[in-house]
């Protein structure tokens, strides 16, 4: 932290200085209001998820439920129909394998086009961000008909392999490769070590916190993907979170606090992850090509 | 499995991305227990509300012993998802259908099972048959009758010295007056009933949405003048919109929030154990020249033209829903009413023949029309839904904007006419 | 090519030792294109099977008649540019792209303003400033599906016991159906509420790592010249120096707004099909290529042309900003 530039002691005195603590204070509040608006959502899943139907449906509002039932959350992961629990683990699953093999292709791709001079390396480049522009639904048919074809439906290869190759992931880490300092490499260099092992030696254990940063918005991206899996993973061995989410919404009948109650179990996840690794994606956030 | 796992979480990077390539590959889908033995078939059903039913459908399947039938129950958005599998050979072997639609049987993707039928044809009630055959061929046995009608509350109606209304401008009246701070008069769903309605306010009127021989049905200035009348609804804030659930889920009605309200004949149970006798059922009323109407539509079991043992998928279904009458019967009136597909299952229904449920039978018999005839194709569907909802909630010209849906609709019969 | 011809040119002069750096140079570069492949090939095959075949196979099929088909047949169902005519007339369509426009006309900057605003507001605090980030940021965690939920079905459902109707009743006004009102379109407000909570947080953060790489004798040197703490040094000094971070958020943002299609298809999409209104174009083309209808064709046509349109877009804000020049 340098910022705190408005703190900067103003030569004409008093006046300024009360104007200046005025003006703090209601900066709290308006942080502190817009905090709370942020944080009304959370408050409705727990609050919701914790109350009996009639409660949810009662027209007179009550700030939290007269008794914080936690049977919800048990019979969430006891009701038959909807395999609760296979669903994280699939989650899961995916979105670490996701996690990991984007992070290794991306950023091998990445450095390949930040450091090693070949003729085409631009074309490739272009060729790899143009399909940023692509919206992923318009080829959506012909991506799901591919993956058919390689048998690969309700399969966790399916779930996965098609989803690795980011070109978002690419993009970023080739930006901060080009921005990482030559010296180490040339370093390496002259001891004698090729591409392969400068990268795996020097590289990467030097660039923690962008793989932290990228890592972090994969996961999120894997855990939250909602369309996808629902096509590809068609037995019910092979929903995911998102697609259990879904299956309380259905057209018929809709129970609410099962709905909010599963709402809430799917992001705890995430929140952990995010509260945990929060330094570390500001970190490489701040050092990354995406604001660069 | 384990060991991919276990790679996946300890491994390095790159041990782990191998291990992921070729180890977790492990088929978490078809295949199952093998205790039935012969062909594999895999069955999909959408995912229905009522308790019960899914336990149901996999036990008739696991009663099979020719074949070893696996169940996918599928949540979400069935039709696109089924639309999408039936490109592919990893997509069911027999699956149920709000259609198969029009498109589906020109391209060729569902296999004709007119033969299955054959013998008992006449037991199908025609209304849900007729929109499940093409050309004379048959290509989805209904399962169950849907039949959608209005419900209402007699103490709220009692109470504000309201009659069950018997015209659509009695309707349009009734709302009004039953309509307080919380209480809405009726809910025809969250987006003002364009999709739950569809033509049936056409068919009150006398019209329908497309003839027998395929050309528009609603060419007419009277449809304006109906449609019209819909849109007063809307805009005498009569209507309940924005509930959590939608017109197929009775809760709005049972929590209080709408004295009355358009479902399905599937949510009577529901109604019944809460409300008890504090409820009558109506079709929907008719508007001008026309008769009271209401709108029966069945899914079908069809089978894929990508089914691996073609003949394996047709006697599944031929056992389940044509030779066994007792899981067809225990299938329309065990979980959620519904009347059963064949003549001779829905007189016999004990269930079916007393208080609300019997005179919602006699509205299917008498004023039940197809709500999903075949032509109607999706494009239809979405531009007359665009059109109404224009006219419901933006108070758009209905003379105007029918023209424009009458002009769509008429290019789209002559495209699937060819 | 031209280091090659030079180099030739260059042996033919003279110089035994340059033939010998020649020879020496070609097995060099070619060594390095083998391992340029080795580090990028993986990812490129994985783009091109999974990303490159599916978008040459939507081009292909947009040229054709392709109801509930991938593979038409060449001679029978070819319309050549039919479908682009049809959908470029087809006024649903046309319609999609004017909501898209409005949509992020307004999306965009919004969502800058309030990420750079809250950015600013937390960079200054001097204590609880990873209280605030993480309770700003920690809506980036939460999904499409899962916020939409509580959109729909708690905040803004049109009864009685949503919230926003609760508070409405506090002040003694009716309820109003958010989601189902096109006049006034309160849908919106749920619409861009919705994207705002989701997205705010994660700018917010480009925007903070943004703020602190800014030197802090920028601001030394404007205070002794007199410049008034707030707006001036904002204009003068913090938004200038924020110039790469905002060019990258304004970007990002654009193509989001472009890709817009989960929490419109949450929200408003109902069992029965999507209301006419707020239907931007995904999601158009979701009903129209993937509906039950599947007229591949024609959503892939208008997929191509949605496309087209965004790097259209894409590229002439990255030329307006500069971004070009630097890659070059």
């Amino acid at each position: 932290m340098h910022g705190n530039p408005h703190g900067v002691r103003n030569p004409h005195g008093v006046r300024a200085d009360a104007s200046v603590r005025v003006g703090r204070a209601l900066r709290l509040a308006l942080l502190i209001a817009l905090a709370a608006l942020f944080l009304i959502p959370f408050y409705l899943l727990v609050r919701n998820g914790l109350a009996s139907e009639q409660e949810i449906t009662s027209p007179d509002w009550s700030f939290l439920p007269a008794e914080l039932r936690w049977s919800n959350v048990t019979e969430l992961f006891s009701d038959p129909s909807v395999p609760f629990s296979r669903s994280l683990l699939n989650s899961a699953l995916i979105a670490v394998a996701t996690t990991l093999g984007t992070l290794l292709l991306a950023s091998l791709a990445g450095y390949g086009l930040a450091r090693i001079p070949y003729r085409h390396a631009n074309k490739v480049f272009y060729a790899i961000l143009g399909t940023l522009m692509v919206p992923a639904a318009v080829t959506f048919v012909p991506s799901f008909v591919l993956v058919s074809t390689l048998g690969w439906v309700s399969t966790l290869r399916g779930l996965i392999v098609p989803t690795l190759f980011s070109a978002f992931a690419c993009f970023v880490f080739r930006q901060y490769f080009l921005g990482f300092p030559r010296e180490l490499e040339d370093a390496a260099r002259v001891d004698g070590l090729g591409y392969w092992r400068t990268y795996w030696r020097i590289v990467v254990p030097n660039t923690r916190p962008v793989f932290a940063a990228v890592g972090t918005i994969v996961f999120i991206g894997a855990w939250n993907s909602f369309l996808w899996p629902l096509v590809i993973g068609q037995d019910q061995g092979a929903w995911t979170v998102q697609v259990a989410l879904s299956s309380y919404t259905n057209a018929q009948v809709v129970r609410l606090h099962e709905l909010f109650v599963a709402a809430a179990v799917s992001i705890v996840p995430l929140l952990v992850a995010f509260l945990v690794f929060q330094r570390w994606i500001v970190a490489g956030v701040e050092r990354t090509g995406i604001s660069e | 499995m384990t060991i991919s796992r276990r790679r996946l979480l300890t491994g390095s990077t790159a041990t782990a991305a191998a291990g992921l390539l070729s180890a977790c590959g492990s088929n978490t889908g078809r295949g199952g227990s093998g205790s039935s033995g012969g062909p594999a078939l895999s069955h999909w059903y959408h995912q229905y509300g009522e308790p019960g039913t899914e336990q149901a459908v996999r036990r008739y399947a696991k009663a099979y012993d020719k074949a070893d039938v696996t169940v996918q129950w599928r949540p979400g958005d069935y039709d696109r998802q089924t639309a999408a599998a039936l490109l592919t050979e990893s997509g069911p072997d027999v699956f149920e259908a709000n259609g198969p639609n029009l498109d589906q049987i020109r391209g060729k993707q569902v296999l004709d099972l007119t033969e299955l039928i054959e013998d008992v044809k006449d037991d199908y009630n025609p209304a849900v048959l007729t929109p499940k055959t093409h050309e004379g061929r048959v290509y989805g046995i209904p399962q169950v009758i849907d039949m959608q009608l209005l419900y209402y509350r007699k103490s709220l109606l009692a109470d504000a010295k309201v009659d069950p209304p018997r015209t659509l401008d009695e309707l349009v009246d009734a709302a009004a007056k039953l309509t307080t701070r919380d209480v809405k008069g009726l809910f025809l769903g969250n987006d003002a009933g364009v999709g739950a309605l569809g033509g049936t306010p056409l068919q009150a009127a006398g019209l329908e949405l497309v003839t027998d021989d395929g050309e528009v049905g609603f060419d007419d200035p009277i449809a304006a003048r109906t449609l019209g009348k819909i849109h007063q609804l809307y805009a005498d804030k009569s209507l309940l919109l924005g509930a959590p659930s939608d017109w197929s889920d009775p809760a709005a009605f049972l929590q209080g929030l709408t004295a009355m309200q358009w479902s399905g004949l599937w949510a009577l149970p529901a109604v019944q154990k809460e409300l008890g006798d504090d409820f009558g059922v109506l079709p929907f009323p008719k508007d001008g020249a026309g008769s009271p109407s209401v709108p029966v539509g069945a899914y079908g079991a069809a089978v894929s033209a990508r089914a691996r043992d073609k003949d394996a998928a047709k006697a599944y279904v031929k056992w389940l829903w044509v030779q066994q009458t007792a899981y067809q019967e225990d299938f329309a009136l065990s979980y959620g009413f519904h009347i059963p597909a064949r003549i001779s299952l829905a007189k016999k229904a004990e269930k079916l023949k007393k208080g609300a449920a019997a005179d919602a039978v006699r509205f299917a018999t008498e004023s039940g029309f197809p709500a999903q005839p075949l032509l109607w194709t999706p494009r239809n569907q979405t531009v007359y839904q665009d059109g109404l909802s224009r006219i419901i909630k933006d108070g758009a010209d209905p003379d105007k904007e029918l023209k424009s849906v009458v002009r769509k609709v008429r290019a789209e019969l002559e495209r699937v006419a060819k | 090519m031209t280091a090659r011809t030079e180099a030739t040119a260059r042996t033919a002069a003279t110089a035994r030792s340059k033939v010998a750096a020649h020879t020496r140079e070609l097995p060099a570069r070619r060594h390095r294109a083998l391992w340029f492949w080795v580090f990028v090939g993986p990812f490129a095959l994985g783009l091109g099977v999974f990303t490159y075949i599916p978008l040459l196979w939507s081009v292909y099929l947009s040229f054709f008649d392709a109801h509930n088909t991938v593979t038409p047949d060449p001679a029978r169902d070819f319309v050549g540019f039919g479908n682009y005519a049809d959908m470029l007339a087809d006024g649903a369509f046309t319609d999609s792209l004017l909501t898209f426009v409005v949509f992020s006309l307004f999306i965009v900057p919004t969502t800058f303003g309030l990420s750079l605003a809250l950015a600013l507001m937390v960079n200054r605090l001097r204590r609880a400033q990873a209280f605030f980030r993480s309770v700003f940021f920690l809506p980036a965690a939460c999904s499409y599906v899962v916020a939409a939920l509580i959109w729909k079905m708690s905040i803004f459902n049109g009864v009685r016991f949503g919230l926003a109707n609760t508070l409405l009743g506090y002040v003694d006004a009716d309820s109003v159906a958010w989601l189902s009102t096109t006049d006034p379109p309160w849908y919106w407000l749920a619409i861009v509420t919705v994207r705002l909570w989701l997205q705010a947080g994660f700018f917010m953060i480009l925007f903070l790592a943004g703020l602190q790489r800014i030197n802090p004798q920028l601001y030394e040197a404007a205070a002794v010249d007199g410049a008034k703490p707030g707006w001036q040094v904002f204009r003068h000094i913090t938004f200038p120096q924020l110039r790469a971070t905002s060019v990258a958020v304004a970007l990002l943002l654009v193509i989001n707004a472009f890709q817009a299609f989960d929490e419109f298809y949450n929200l408003l999409a109902d069992s029965r099909g999507y209301p006419p209104y707020a239907r931007p174009p995904l999601v158009y083309l979701y009903y129209t290529a993937l509906g039950q209808g599947q007229n591949l064709g024609m959503g892939s046509a208008g997929a191509v042309i949605l496309a087209v349109i965004i790097a259209v877009v894409t590229i002439g804000q990255a030329r307006w900003f500069g971004l070009g020049r630097r890659e070059a």
